[in-house]
């Protein structure tokens, strides 16, 4: 099933969130990236994360040094396709191209928004609370809950005065999501050519996750359950990648991982894929400017020294130690 | 500063009424020879002329201060405190005039309450004095302990500061309020930026006693700010509470609990440390004893100095951080017998385990693994290893490395980043040996500028994840980084600078030694 480009003894480690609800990872942002690596038939390791559940650069997957973060270039799915790791949209008809870019936008765009907003307002804190917050100590998972609603309200434009008429813009944004896409898939497998491509990756994890993780009063899930074809893709999906089987993973506390102690000979940076970072690398100095700036450094250096010295013999210090008659050293046992 | 000797009452020449309070003080019960010698005294008051009464005022305080002249305390009375609660002055003398039986013994006992009122840091001034007890009891003394209560509970300072554990110097600032509920509680606010951009804020309440709780009690809020970006790519912030439960001169135990961050805003960290990001909580109790008979912890010259710090965390199960941390810190000091020449030799060690089940397979937290290298003065600090000069901090020791850059896809070129991320070590060891002394010029030795020569030498290896299986104490000591210099060391009012050249006599790859000059800064105190 699917295929995997450049992936044929590469080993790549993802870490995600921790699973739950019988998903392989219950997060909604790390679950497509999990299943997206299971299409591409790829080889890889699922690391948990439970200490940052504020961050955006997880889920995140490592390949040797270098790591392509979920904050960076549009997500990991579209770095790993963008260096050419992992490719599920490769053998596509250029035809399929536009309507499959088109379909991947309403997906990321309507139905995220939807998922964030189920998540994080609609349904109350429990569900959010499992799959973030729960090994963190009580105090801090609170804080940070109502941290992340108040940037979930932001994002959404959700306030005390639209919070209704934004709620149903969202639930009517993402059943056109749905008819559309029910309209899409139709009887096939996936979306299209009968192939997976990033897409089915993406709405597959927002499916199981609206199917499984959020409760049955849910309206999203509601509006889900009402398209047969979307669900019997995802469970079919589902028994098919064998997703209710634990995967195969380790915490992050005993990760294989080590860190190289400092004889060990220097690695060789790997010749794949990287990112640009946010910050600009600096610029490189030359060798004079470098030379340059260690000279007045110790010019500097030298001119407060003599200061000091100059305030010390013009006025003799007393001594630096405390020096009190009436100061008695005794133990207190 | 007001006069704190103890001193006796009768300096005027004595009226009819002091001539009982002269032989009161002084006399002892059945020692009628002592009677009869003063009775004569008495008895030639009126008739001596002034140059006769300061001999025998002399003479009165010369038997004071040689001969045992048997005294016994009546009753200690306190004045001037409109603020402060008698039972917290009581507390602080009430066992030292119990014991007193002579006036010798009774005067050091005067200036030992006079030190410990000092140390509450809530008077302008002190004056204990000795007065004449009741004419019924001869042969007794009433200590008059008169406090000067801080006219302006409200101070201030402002310093610059570098601790060793710091990547540099630090100004600081603190705001006082003494003695606002009379229990000599001590309010401060405190603020340190550092050069490193590093921030300290924090507000606090320190208590001599608490109810029955003998020694001081401190509590303390705090939010610190940390940038270690350069050396192991992230930035650190915590945010808690610290009490002080017991403090003593050779003891202290606290109580820690801390809310913790790292983050990496530049996305450049190594695996190791990228795993490490996040939030976690420090709940530890932390005790040190430490025990310094050295003559000066700034130029010390003879004596020894010991400290042990052990540090558990992980209490009550608050999902927090467990770990097991403990460090020794051993210096002794011998003087050479010229040029004012002394010899200092340090061995710090320190080890932190993971608590749990399968320990040998978890991680430790980096923050709170050990880290080698920096500036700060080897023979002042006290404190666990952590100085190597010659090395930057965190310079040196198990290390991964960082992000690969791709900046130019088609021309398939990349970029290394800036070396590696330094992680810390599970088990740390240094050792130093310094030599002190005197500089040629009087002018100098004057101003206490002195020299001195070094040589140090430190290691850190990592023991958590499974490492310990493949720790060798003789790979370890094979491994051991060293340095070798000479300095100046300048003491001023200001700062304390320590000017050295050092040479790196030993290091490894991508250990970040170098040669050459390096300045120290440190408090003067």
């Amino acid at each position: 099933m699917g295929d995997s480009r450049s992936s044929g003894d590469r080993h790549l480690f993802l870490v995600a969130r921790k699973p739950r609800f019988g998903l392989p990872t219950a997060c909604p942002s790390c679950l497509p990236v999990y299943l997206y690596l299971k299409l591409a038939n790829a080889d890889f390791t699922v690391e948990f994360d439970s200490s940052f559940p504020d961050s955006d650069h997880i889920p995140y997957v490592e390949y040797g040094e270098s790591v392509a973060l979920n904050n960076e270039k549009g997500g990991v799915i579209e770095l790993l396709k963008e260096e050419a790791i992992l490719d599920l949209n490769a053998k596509h008809t250029s035809l399929a191209i536009p309507d499959l870019v088109s379909t991947k936008a309403m997906v990321s765009s309507w139905l995220y928004e939807a998922i964030l907003y189920e998540l994080w307002i609609a349904i109350g804190g429990d569900v959010a609370h499992n799959i973030y917050f729960s090994d963190l100590p009580w105090p801090i998972g609170k804080i940070l809950h109502w941290k992340k609603i108040y940037n979930v309200k932001k994002l959404l434009g959700v306030t005390k005065v639209n919070c209704e008429e934004r709620e149903l813009e969202i639930y009517k944004k993402a059943n056109e999501a749905y008819e559309a896409l029910s309209l899409k898939l139709g009887d096939q497998v996936f979306f299209f050519d009968n192939r997976p491509t990033d897409v089915d990756a993406l709405f597959l994890g927002h499916a199981l996750f609206v199917l499984h993780a959020l409760p049955e009063t849910s309206e999203l899930r509601s509006n889900l359950l009402k398209h047969d074809n979307l669900v019997k893709y995802a469970e079919h999906l589902k028994a098919e990648l064998q997703l209710d089987s634990t995967p195969s993973s380790t915490q992050p506390s005993s990760s294989s991982k080590d860190a190289s102690t400092s004889s060990a000979p220097r690695r060789k940076p790997s010749s794949g894929w990287g990112a640009k970072p946010n910050p600009k690398p600096k610029k490189e100095k030359t060798e004079e400017e470098k030379k340059f700036r260690r000279r007045a450094k110790y010019f500097l250096a030298t001119q407060l020294v003599a200061v000091l010295v100059f305030l010390s013999l013009m006025g003799v210090p007393g001594d630096s130690e405390m020096d009190d008659e009436d100061a008695v050293d005794y133990d207190e046992e | 500063m007001a006069n704190s000797d103890p001193i006796p009452r009768d300096q005027a020449p004595p009226s009819d009424s002091e001539e009982t309070n002269g032989a009161d003080e002084i006399s002892e019960e059945g020692e009628e020879e002592e009677d009869t010698e003063y009775e004569e005294f008495e008895e030639e008051e009126e008739e001596l002329d002034p140059v006769r009464e300061r001999e025998r005022l002399k003479s009165i305080f010369r038997r004071l201060s040689t001969d045992p002249v048997h005294v016994r305390v009546h009753d200690v009375v306190i004045k001037g405190n409109t603020k402060t609660k008698d039972a917290i002055i009581e507390a602080e003398i009430s066992d030292l005039f119990k014991k007193p039986r002579t006036v010798q013994e009774l005067v050091a006992a005067a200036s030992i309450a006079n030190a410990r009122l000092k140390q509450l840091d809530v008077f302008d001034s002190v004056s204990i004095t000795l007065d004449a007890g009741p004419a019924e009891l001869p042969g007794t003394t009433n200590v008059v302990i008169e406090v000067v209560e801080a006219s302006n509970p409200l101070t201030g300072n402002v310093g610059v500061f570098s601790k060793p554990e710091a990547r540099s110097w630090s100004l600081e600032g603190s705001l006082k309020l003494k003695n606002l509920f009379g229990h000599a509680d001590i309010w401060d606010t405190s603020g340190a930026f550092g050069w490193d951009q590093s921030l300290e804020i924090g507000t606090g309440v320190w208590v001599p006693r608490f109810k029955s709780v003998p020694t001081p009690l401190s509590a303390r809020a705090f939010l610190l700010s940390q940038d270690w970006l350069k050396f192991s790519s992230y930035k650190e912030r915590l945010m808690g509470l610290n009490f002080g439960l017991l403090s003593t001169n050779n003891h202290d135990l606290s109580y820690n609990l801390t809310w913790r961050t790292l983050t990496d805003p530049t996305r450049m960290s190594s695996p190791s440390i990228r795993r490490q990001l996040g939030h976690n909580v420090l709940s530890a109790l932390k005790y040190c004893y430490k025990i310094d008979r050295r003559d000066s912890h700034l130029r010390p010259k003879s004596g020894y100095a010991f400290s042990s710090t052990s540090q558990v965390s992980g209490l009550w199960d608050l999902r927090g951080l467990k770990f097991f941390r403990q460090e020794f810190d051993l210096r002794a000091a011998m003087p050479l017998g010229f040029w004012n020449a002394a010899f200092n030799v340090g061995l710090s060690a320190g080890a932190i385990f993971p608590l749990g089940r399968n320990f040998t397979k978890l991680s430790t937290s980096v923050p709170d693994r050990f880290f080698l290298g920096g500036h700060s003065s080897l023979v002042c600090s006290l404190g666990g290893p952590s100085s190597l000069l010659g090395f930057q901090t965190r310079g040196l020791g198990p290390n991964d490395m960082r992000r690969v850059l791709n900046l130019n896809k088609d021309e398939g070129s990349s970029v290394q980043s800036d070396c590696h991320d330094f992680v810390g070590g599970d088990l740390a060891v240094t050792a130093f040996a310094d030599v002190s002394f005197d500089l040629p010029l009087k002018i100098f030795r004057d101003a206490g500028i002195h020299g001195h020569a070094f040589v140090c030498a430190g290691n850190l290896a990592k023991l958590s994840e499974g490492e310990i299986r493949n720790f060798s104490t003789e790979r370890f000591l094979k491994t051991f980084r060293s340095s070798a210099g000479v300095g100046v060391i300048l003491p001023t009012k200001f700062f304390r600078v320590e000017v050295n050249y050092c040479h790196v006599l030993k290091q490894f790859e991508n250990d970040h030694g170098k040669n050459g000059i390096q300045f120290s800064f440190s408090s003067p105190l």
